[in-house]
């Protein structure tokens, strides 16, 4: 019932999202196959697990634009500890991501207890951490990953292992904003941070534990790409933020923050990674595909945004 | 010269205004009365352009009129003060006065001289000193709802629609409005004008409407009514006393203050209060009784001096502090510090009390639910649903989910700041039955308000501030209005 | 309280037309569906934005509009994951052949594997993977390393200090004309390398670090080897502002115009002419004889050319 509704409020991009995959099943005889649709989740995994992670940022009315250069870590630091006889799978897995808790930790620290603006803190991770991405590969790319770790972009039964992941994170999440304490605590901190102080709230640990989540988040995109690539890159990553808070944006949450929900956030990221495989598919130049992609999120989003005012 | 001619307004299922007509002439101060819901605030939004009218004609200086936005009003010369303050907080007073008619010279520069003096001179008409540099986001509530008026004021509109323009005003500051508005009228303006204190509608109003529901009762000049039949006209019944009686309080100190101090808001303030009992905090705008109030929550931190609960000394560094000694509060500022806008009336009732139906982190919905619906009936409020977004209720129905978050947490001590300002007064006396079954229950009261009445009715001490100084401490028995308000003026 | 209007088709309609304009408009650009018989290429590149990867990626297309077949052009804009993505939708829409003008040795790997496990030939132009593709057409870049070095020798005798701008590090171009550097170097024991950068192929990063040198270096170096000409142009650009370009001997790689240019006007002292045309022409007409199932050679090597004021012109022809 509430998935009902929820739906409804999403309605215009799925419409658009409808209209779109019909068109492309028509239009071109791969899209439909069932090879190019489990590309398609495939390509939209990455940047659906950093979309999932800063949607709980952008909840609490706050901005996190190092995800790029933080994904770019993690996958070095994954990497580093991926040579093959080194240590069982599990050790750079968790290296990777825990690099990214405390990327987020850090950003969560300084925007609370520090009181600066998250736009200016995670600009300047945004470079330290690529800084530091560099300084631990010596510049080049790490390579030389077990086996192990690089089938971490395969499939299993036939479901691409990085799908199930961004799959397992978004319930997760979209479970935990809804039916926990805390989750209920990040719409309150971001529909009106000074009201929820008032009602005994603490607003400091609600934010560093966004920051963190997210960066936690963006530590497991970081294994994922890592992995799909087989090498630690220190260029990774190039503004993914955009693309990750743009479909966050274009699912419906605020970025002033108290508005939102996973479901919008799956859209967008659908939305996007649909009209990117899409335009492919219609072998569309590239210049051309960026025009394109604006128009149709542009009017996806206008839509939904008036289809949600009544 | 503005008429309103079976105007009615529907929102979803809802009809808020039901073919209403009145008739506002120059030179007239109307007043329009009801109570919360009844439509007084969706006329004046109709007249003013906000909204547009699902059947019905408005007619001004003879032409049927069909504003789309407010500025198409405000051109014609009709202009509005809400009972939401909409200032830009980062902008000075100044700029906020002038806002959108800034004198510039040719060229378009900024002409600052000028902008400060025609500040100056609106703020002097409201007799208010405030000094044009300061920031609004630096002002009280109060002093926030004088500079708006003073935007109007500068307007000259023809027609200045006010909604409840004095729930935020002391007494001396509304006689300094009601001056301007004689002022006004003087010079042909008319003024409509809502308010729930009795006392105002008689002093000022020259014909009052009241609407019930919806739809209009009756229209007549102000000398045709009593209080007694204005409010049964208001109510379509008869209230007894709006007041319930005092239950006597015990002896027992539940909370001691000794020389409280946080300069420049309040200086060794010392003062106790016992179980059951309702202490009354009277006083000016600027007294700081709000400030003071505030530290006992954890949200203002006093700098020195103690706070002793249960004969436990106890240091509240932050509302959360507050709470988990059964200290609750509820600000006087509903918007900024109170409602959470985009979540609904369930989820803000719960918010406070939220850790009471969790396990192990998980929220168990269904009690959350059943306990949101008997606060709903209980507190009578006004809402379509438990999952309506909060923002769309009327200020009334949100203070009384405010009231009910607060007390689903069970706090022994309760701080009220203006508890019942924008309240209609069908829900007032439901407050004020509700104070008096929190002290029967054996809770504590810190009651500030700025009615009098209210004050001198409600408590059993009262605690007068001056300046930050606590110039008076009495039982209420021997209270009189004059005795507060002489030891609250300035020396 | 807010008002709740019916249902409005209106809107709805609008965007549909929208988003189908948008699509018509991309779709446009293609060609009729596919007609028996007719070979479908690939041709993934690695980033358009670069002068000399522009230059073999207009080859490619041109050679496939000469020998009539439908060549898919997709740029990779330097990012592995999205080469590999474009790959992946090549294989969904069953090309015969891809060609693969690699991102990265490492990171673009993935791509030539997730090829070979279809069934779908890969020819790879320009740079190498780790992964072995089913054939290679490029050129030796130690081969353009050594060159470059060697021509450095000569012109300083083999006496002096060199610096060296590096390309993005890691990638196949820029581990190999290093190596080839350092072959030369080894066999000149006064030539002496007296520091080396990445500038990342970036002509204005190169000119930046340039500047930084002579800060540092002025008058203590007489050659600089840019591993491609975008570089060396910006070396040179901040050479002639500061004044010291007559002591100074620059050389790049790929003969781009600009550079085949500068050496004409005896600006820039020589470059290493990479045959884009070439490699194009033939990693196409490769593809081709893969498709047909014809024999072809697994590795197809063009050799590089010094460029210098001497025989600049016959490239400017080209």
């Amino acid at each position: 019932m509430k998935f009902n509704r929820e739906f409804f409020h999403r309605f215009g991009i799925i419409f658009v999202l409808g209209i779109l995959i019909t068109a492309l099943s028509v239009s071109t005889e791969s899209f439909g196959t069932l090879s190019n649709l489990t590309n398609v989740a495939r390509q939209v995994s990455i940047n659906g697990i950093l979309a999932v992670g800063v949607t709980f940022v952008l909840l609490t009315a706050g901005v996190d634009l190092s995800l790029g250069s933080v994904v770019a870590l993690s996958g070095v630091v994954c990497a580093t500890f991926a040579h093959p006889g080194q240590y069982p799978v599990l050790v750079p897995i968790l290296l990777g991501i825990a690099t990214g808790g405390l990327c987020g930790c850090f950003n969560g620290l300084l925007v609370t207890r520090g009181g600066v603006a998250p736009f200016i803190v995670t600009l300047g991770m945004m470079t330290v951490a690529r800084g530091l991405a560099l300084i631990f590969s010596d510049g080049r790319p790490v390579a030389n990953m077990s086996p192990g770790l690089t089938n971490l972009a395969g499939d299993v039964a036939g479901v691409p292992i990085a799908v199930l992941c961004f799959a397992l994170v978004a319930l997760a999440a979209s479970v935990f904003l809804k039916n926990f304490r805390l989750g209920r605590h990040i719409y309150a901190v971001g529909g009106n941070e000074n009201a929820a102080r008032v009602a005994g709230i603490s607003v400091t640990r609600v934010k560093l534990f966004a920051y963190t989540l997210c960066g936690l988040l963006t530590g497991l995109a970081g294994v994922v790409l890592a992995a799909r690539i087989t090498t630690g890159q220190p260029n990774a990553g190039m503004a993914y933020e955009l693309d990750a808070i743009a479909a966050v944006v274009i699912g419906g949450t605020s970025l002033a923050g108290g508005v939102g929900t996973i479901l919008g956030t799956i859209l967008g990221v659908l939305l996007i990674g649909v009209i990117n495989n899409g335009l492919d598919l219609l072998m569309v130049s590239s210049y051309y595909q960026a025009v394109i992609k604006g128009l149709i999120i542009v009017g996806a989003v206008w839509l939904d945004r008036r289809q949600a005012r009544s | 010269m503005l008429v309103a001619q079976g105007l009615s307004k529907k929102f979803g299922d809802l009809t808020v205004l039901k073919a209403v007509s009145v008739e506002f002439r120059p030179g007239e101060v109307h007043a329009l009365m009801g109570e919360n819901g009844a439509g007084k605030s969706t006329l004046m939004k109709l007249l003013a352009g906000l909204y547009q009218p699902d059947a019905g004609t408005i007619t001004w200086r003879g032409h049927p009129v069909h504003w789309r936005s407010p500025l198409e009003a405000l051109a014609q010369g009709i202009a509005m003060i809400h009972q939401e303050l909409m200032p830009i907080p980062d902008l000075t007073v100044a700029e906020n006065i002038l806002l959108g008619r800034e004198p510039t010279n040719a060229w378009g520069w900024l002409d600052q001289k000028l902008l400060q003096a025609e500040a100056v001179a609106w703020l002097k008409v409201l007799d208010c000193h405030l000094d044009p540099q300061t920031r609004m986001r630096d002002l009280t509530v109060a002093q926030t709802q004088v500079v708006e008026i003073a935007k109007a004021l500068g307007r000259r509109a023809d027609v200045i629609l006010m909604d409840e323009p004095t729930a935020a005003l002391s007494d001396h500051e509304c006689t300094a409005l009601f001056k301007a508005i004689r002022q006004l009228c003087q010079r042909g303006v008319a003024v409509v004008y809502t308010t729930h204190k009795m006392d105002e509608v008689f002093q000022l109003a020259d014909r009052i409407t009241v609407l019930r529901d919806g739809e209009w009762v009756t229209t007549q000049p102000a000398s045709n009514f009593t209080p007694a039949s204005l409010i049964s006209h208001m109510v379509g019944r008869d209230l007894a006393t709006v007041f319930p009686a005092l239950t006597p309080a015990s002896q027992e100190v539940v909370l001691e203050v000794q020389a409280l101090t946080r300069e420049p808001y309040f200086r060794k303030v010392s003062f106790q209060l016992h179980r059951g009992e309702v202490l009354g905090l009277a006083g000016l705008m600027g007294a700081g009784r709000t400030e003071l109030v505030s530290a006992l929550y954890g949200l203002l931190p006093a700098t020195s001096g103690t706070i002793t609960l249960k004969g436990q000394p106890v240091v509240l560094r932050n509302p959360a502090d507050a709470l988990a000694h059964g200290v609750g509060m509820v600000t006087e500022d509903r918007k900024g510090l109170g409602i959470i806008p985009a979540l609904s009336v369930q989820q803000n009732l719960t918010l406070t009390a939220l850790h009471r139906f969790t396990q192990a982190g998980v929220i168990l919905g269904t009690q959350e639910k059943q306990v949101s619906q008997a606060e709903m009936t209980r507190f009578k409020i006004k809402a379509r649903g438990l999952t309506q977004p909060i923002r769309e209720l009327s200020g009334g129905n949100q203070q009384k989910v405010l009231l009910a978050r607060m007390l689903l947490d069970a706090p022994e001590i309760v701080i009220l700041d203006e508890p019942t300002r924008g309240i209609d007064i069908g829900a007032k006396s439901e407050i004020y039955a509700l104070i008096g079954q929190l002290t029967a229950a054996g809770k504590a009261v810190l009651l500030v308000s700025s009615e009098l009445p209210e004050v001198l009715a409600l408590s059993h001490r009262i605690l007068v501030l001056r300046q930050g100084d606590l110039a008076l401490e009495i039982p209420a028995s021997d209270a009189t209005p004059e005795k507060v308000l002489s030891n609250a003026m300035p020396l | 309280m807010r008002p709740v209007p019916r249902f409005q088709v209106r809107p709805y309609l609008w965007t549909a037309t929208l988003v189908l304009a948008a699509l018509g408009l991309g779709g446009c650009k293609k060609s009729e569906p596919r007609q028996a018989g007719e070979i479908f290429i690939g041709y993934s590149s690695r980033d358009m934005s670069a002068e000399y990867t522009a230059k073999l990626s207009e080859a490619i297309v041109a050679q496939g509009k000469a020998r009539n077949v439908r060549l898919v052009l997709v740029d990779a804009q330097a990012d592995a994951q999205k080469q590999i993505s474009q790959t992946e939708n090549f294989i969904s829409q069953k090309v015969d052949v891809i060609i693969l003008n690699p991102c990265e040795f490492e990171a673009s790997s993935p791509a030539v594997e997730r090829a070979k496990a279809a069934k779908i030939p890969v020819v790879n132009v320009n740079s190498v993977t780790k992964a072995t593709p089913d054939a290679y057409v490029g050129s030796n870049d130690e081969e353009a390393g050594v060159m470059a070095m060697e021509a450095i020798a000569q012109k300083l005798n083999g006496k002096g200090n060199v610096l060296m701008i590096h390309g993005i590090m890691g990638q196949s171009a820029q581990l190999q004309r290093d190596a080839g550097a350092h072959r030369v170097l080894a066999k000149y024991p006064q030539l002496k390398l007296l520091d080396q950068q990445t500038a990342g192929w970036d002509r204005a990063k190169a000119m930046a670090l340039t500047e930084n040198w002579l800060q540092a270096h002025r008058g203590n170096f007489q050659a600089i080897f840019a591993q491609n000409d975008e570089m060396a142009m910006g070396a040179l650009l901040a050479l002639e502002r500061a004044g010291a370009k007559k002591e100074v001997f620059v050389i790049g790689v790929d003969a781009i115009a600009q550079a085949l240019t500068a050496v004409k006007e005896g600006r820039l002292d020589a470059t290493v002419f990479q045959d884009a045309v070439g490699q194009g022409h033939g990693a196409v007409d490769l593809a081709i004889k893969i498709a047909k199932k014809e024999p072809f050679e697994k590795d197809v090597l063009i050799p590089f050319q010094v460029v210098t004021r001497q025989n600049v012109d016959q490239f400017l022809a080209k």
